[in-house]
């Protein structure tokens, strides 16, 4: 290794509140089980890739028994699907998981209730999972194909339900800020890797270790997918980008001149996802959208302390600020010395 | 408009047609054939969203001019395969869920395909090169490294091919299964269509005239020429709007286009629909606008002076400011052992998602206004839509289009107002894509902040009283910027328990563009200062950090900032886990560097170094 480039660590932790903020967050979803034991689940859900659709596609099949492939997603259109507001706040899986949970139950009741009757069981006893469905303590089973024939050719029912899921806050007080902005926190760490070269005052970003509190993980490697982008958009934060205004004019108005992180500029990432489950929502889940980049940042400028002693509190920490920083430092020993 | 002759071979089939002489590949390969796979990212050969194959060779067909591929054999994403007939970098992509949004992916397929083709045992550090000029902004790269890896694996048979049916067959559940995401055949294979892959019959382009002064006022718009201009249909000006002309994610501030003056460099003026984009490009240049400037304002301590002022009708520059007041400071300070006190900044950045903002907006049979876009928040748009154009809310339908990345910025309704006025005018479809360089200047961005620190502790590390004060800069229109000061101010003190606490936040109004909604909204600007200072205090204190975090970390019953009892928190959980995964080595934060004993584990990457692999790749040319 080089004799300038010197290697450093530092951490740092973060948290963070689910959902909107300090004002009543809501989310509405319907759910139908079709024709083939397959699931039609329709709300105003903004894919806008989080991967939220493969998120409620597996809290449709868990709650209704039927297979995640099974499940069909209707589109967003304010006119034709129910609120669930906006792809924001770390707030889809945890409002609009939720919702669609609720609306399943509400329509696997319904056709548990018929099929209770078909068979003469105990509707307690009835269970369904991966495209079946079965009494507990008895030999009945069937694909959920046939207990939705059975359902709608014998009994004339349609199995649907339409469900809200609330997230209960209160506004801030507007003197002393006392209030309940959130139900739900999530907490999360980070430790970062840099080397520093101290010619060029340049940062590599060499490992991340990432650990994060999202409740109850739906689907973990999306959670890590979650992860690995906030971390290297908070690299770009931390290191490169900067968007430039003189006198209002932007002077980094495109992509050769707006910088952002490629592929040979990121950290190999290692996640750890910590599961402590909300108490208060049906699926314990939480969220990682946003909280995930919190800690990167501040993690990076410790270890570049770490590596070269100096501190750089002024973000992005560009090779320019850095080796003024160290010249800065040099001088000052230098003084110290002479003194 | 003159015309080329092309004669080449696309996909395997045989094309003779004529087109726009001055399209670029990738112009006619969207416009002329449909094949809307190949994305326009960047227009500017930076971000790789248009790669496709030129005679065997990876290149961006937004740099290149058709002309010059007369005669040439072109291969696109939807050569590769479709998603009942995947190829096997497209299979991997799917099983490692390399694609979020998407938008970049068919570009990242073809970067991936070429360098598997030009050497199919590329080491992880030759993908990452030959990959280096495609730009993803939500999968941090990690996903699609793993991906090209396996497939490379699986064309040199070290790897079976059923790996990519591997498929979590849950026991129980699949609540914690890794189930492969739903959308993502229809991404890696570019079937998804975005907005601006979108057409319909008899369907307008809208371009839009922008601000080029930061602070003026408008005196007159001449539009006389531009209406002229042969396939012009009409323009629109903030005259032409019905209703309450404003919109905003917090703050309704802001107008559709410009009214009576702009506040930013990069505002609507005048937006015009045209039969091509072409001709609405030429009739901008045909407008003429008369200003008169006003005194600036750039910086935010000068905003609080409210000398000059952006919005006449509020009397402040002050768009919010968040209190936060716990116990009292001057009581825990006069406790404290050790004073800290510093000062920490952060800087306005851009989304930067790959997908430019772009809709489509049309009047359906029933009379409904009808916007399709990849906004994040369709149901606050229709609300601030019927209102604008004055119709009751059923008769306003926004259709969410796939969303080629968000990550806040696209919560603001900057387009959509002006696709409806001109949908409305001319009852024909109107689209609108924005090029790079327009998103960039009129978008929102995240808030710049300046933030004044100061923390008491005791030699144990317990912290005694935090005080902070932190300015950001909104820019001209208020946008998010009450829940971002919100947000900072709730969260900023970091996950400890503080007994006293003075916390404020202050967004205020400039000239400058817009601040916004923005991936951990005003959270990581505070945050960012009191990690800093707890590392600060690591070493004054000659405290482990970690320990000095566990000294002050919420537990279940605390009172957060805001007086809140946790009804649980995971953080002391969260650091105990995050120390073992990183085998950290205890010691304060003091400058230790090459002295520690956790560096140079196999967990990092390798250090990049000049001219690596210099030597290696000479040899292979001179083979």
């Amino acid at each position: 290794m080089s004799l300038t480039k010197k290697r450093g660590r530092g951490m740092a932790a973060a948290w963070y509140g689910i959902a909107r903020t300090a004002a009543m967050d809501q989310a509405g979803a319907w759910a139908e089980i079709d024709d083939g034991g397959t699931a039609k689940i329709v709300t105003g859900v903004t894919e806008i890739g989080e991967g939220i659709l493969t998120v409620l596609a597996q809290v449709a099949a868990e709650e209704l028994g039927v297979k995640p492939e099974n499940v069909m997603i209707g589109e967003n259109d304010t006119s034709r699907s129910p609120e669930a507001a906006h792809a924001g706040a770390t707030r889809q899986t945890y409002m609009i998981g939720n919702a669609v949970a609720l609306a399943c139950r509400q329509a696997k009741n319904k056709l548990f209730a018929q099929i209770a009757k078909e068979w003469n069981v105990d509707i307690q006893t009835l269970k369904a999972h991966d495209g079946e469905i079965w009494s507990e303590g008895t030999n009945y089973r069937i694909p959920m194909s046939e207990a939705i024939k059975i359902c709608k050719k014998k009994y004339g029912v349609v199995p649907v339900g339409g469900e809200n899921y609330t997230s209960h806050h209160t506004g801030l007080h507007p003197e002393d800020g006392s209030g309940k902005p959130w139900q739900a926190y999530v907490f999360g760490g980070q430790v970062a890797e840099v080397e520093v070269d101290t010619a060029t005052g340049e940062v590599q970003l060499l490992g991340i270790w990432a650990c994060h509190d999202v409740g109850r993980a739906i689907n973990p490697k999306g959670v890590e997918g979650q992860v690995e982008g906030g971390v290297v958009q908070a690299v770009g934060q931390a290191l490169m980008e900067n968007f430039e205004l003189d006198n209002g004019k932007t002077s980094s108005g495109n992509l050769a001149k707006y910088i952002l992180p490629t592929s040979l500029d990121v950290p190999k990432v290692k996640t750890k996802i910590v599961e402590d489950p909300d108490p208060l929502s049906p699926l314990g889940a939480k969220g990682i959208g946003e909280p995930a980049m919190v800690p990167t940042a501040p993690a990076i400028m410790n270890a570049i302390y770490d590596a070269v002693g100096v501190r750089i509190k002024s973000l992005p920490a560009t090779p320019e600020k850095i080796l003024s920083a160290l010249r800065e430092k040099q001088r000052k020993s230098l003084n110290k010395s002479l003194n | 408009m003159s015309e080329i002759k092309l004669n080449l071979s696309i996909n395997g089939k045989n094309i003779k047609r004529s087109t726009k002489s001055h399209y670029r590949l990738l112009d006619f390969l969207r416009e002329d054939l449909d094949l809307t796979g190949t994305k326009e990212g960047c227009g500017a050969g930076e971000c790789g969203t248009c790669s496709v194959f030129v005679n065997g060779k990876l290149i961006k067909s937004c740099l290149m001019p058709v002309a010059k591929v007369n005669g040439s054999k072109i291969e696109t994403v939807e050569s590769l395969g479709t998603p009942d007939k995947m190829s096997e970098v497209q299979k991997a992509f799917c099983l490692t869920g390399a694609s979020q949004c998407g938008f970049c992916i068919p570009g990242m397929v073809m970067a991936a395909t070429s360098t598997l083709r030009n050497n199919p045992k590329s080491s992880l550090e030759e993908i990452k090169e030959e990959m280096g000029g495609n730009i993803c902004r939500c999968t941090g790269y990690q996903k699609i490294f793993e991906a090209v890896e396996i497939a490379r694996d699986v064309i040199n048979k070290k790897q079976n091919k059923n790996v990519f049916d591997k498929y979590y067959k849950p026991e129980n559940s699949f609540i914690g299964a890794n189930v492969k995401r739903i959308d993502a055949p229809s991404k890696v294979t570019g079937n998804l269509k975005y907005a601006a892959d979108m057409k319909m019959q008899n369907m307008l382009h809208m371009q839009v005239l922008r601000s080029d002064r930061p602070h003026a006022k408008i005196k007159k718009i001449d539009l006389s020429k531009a209406l002229k201009l042969k396939g012009v249909v009409t323009a629109v000006t903030s005259d032409d709007v019905p209703g309450i002309d404003n919109f905003g994610v917090f703050v309704e501030d802001q107008p559709v286009l410009a009214k009576n003056k702009v506040r930013y460099v990069g505002e609507a003026i005048v937006a015009v629909a045209a039969e091509s984009v072409e001709i609405a490009k030429e009739a901008l240049s045909k407008i003429k606008i008369i200003y008169e400037d006003l005194p600036c304002l750039f910086k935010s301590e000068e905003a609080l002076k409210n000398k000059i002022l952006i919005h006449e009708d509020y009397k402040t520059n002050v768009v919010k400011h968040i209190p936060i007041r716990k116990g009292n400071i001057d009581e825990g300070f006069a406790k404290a052992d050790v004073i800290i006190e510093d000062d920490f900044s952060t800087q306005p950045v851009d989304h930067a998602y790959l997908e430019p903002m772009a809709g489509i907006s049309y009047v359906d049979q029933d009379g409904v206004l009808t916007i399709v876009s990849p906004s994040q928040n369709i149901t606050h748009h229709r609300h601030m839509m019927a209102k604008i154009m004055n119709l009751p809310i059923h008769k306003v339908r926004f259709i969410m289009s796939p969303v080629g990345g968000g990550f806040g910025g696209k919560e603001d309704m900057i387009y959509q107002g002006m696709l409806a006025l001109l949908a409305m005018k001319t009852r024909l479809p109107i689209k609108y894509v924005m090029s790079r360089e327009e998103d960039i200047v009129s978008t929102a961005k995240r808030h710049p902040t300046k933030t004044h620190y100061k923390m008491g502790l005791l030699n144990n590390g317990k912290i005694t009283a935090v005080e902070i004060k932190t300015l950001s800069d909104g820019g001209a229109y208020g946008c998010s910027t009450e829940g971002v000061m919100r947000k900072a101010a709730i969260l900023g003190a970091g996950p400890y328990h503080i007994e006293n606490l003075k916390m404020d936040t202050i967004g205020v109004y400039t000239n400058n563009t817009p601040s916004g909604a923005f991936r951990s909204f005003g959270a990581l600007q505070t945050e960012f200062a009191t990690e800093s200072m707890m590392d600060l205090a690591s070493e004054k204190l000659n405290l482990d950090p970690f320990e000095i975090r566990r000294v002050n970390a919420f537990k279940k019953g605390d009172l957060t900032h805001t007086k809140q009892k946790l009804n649980s928190a995971s953080i002391n959980n969260v650091l105990d886990e995050l120390e073992k995964l990183c085998k950290w080595d205890k010691g304060s934060s003091n400058h230790r560097g090459e002295e520690r004993k956790d560096l140079n584990s196999s967990d990092n990457r390798e250090s990049c170094t000049l001219g690596a692999r210099l030597e290696t790749n000479r040899s292979r040319v001179s083979k």
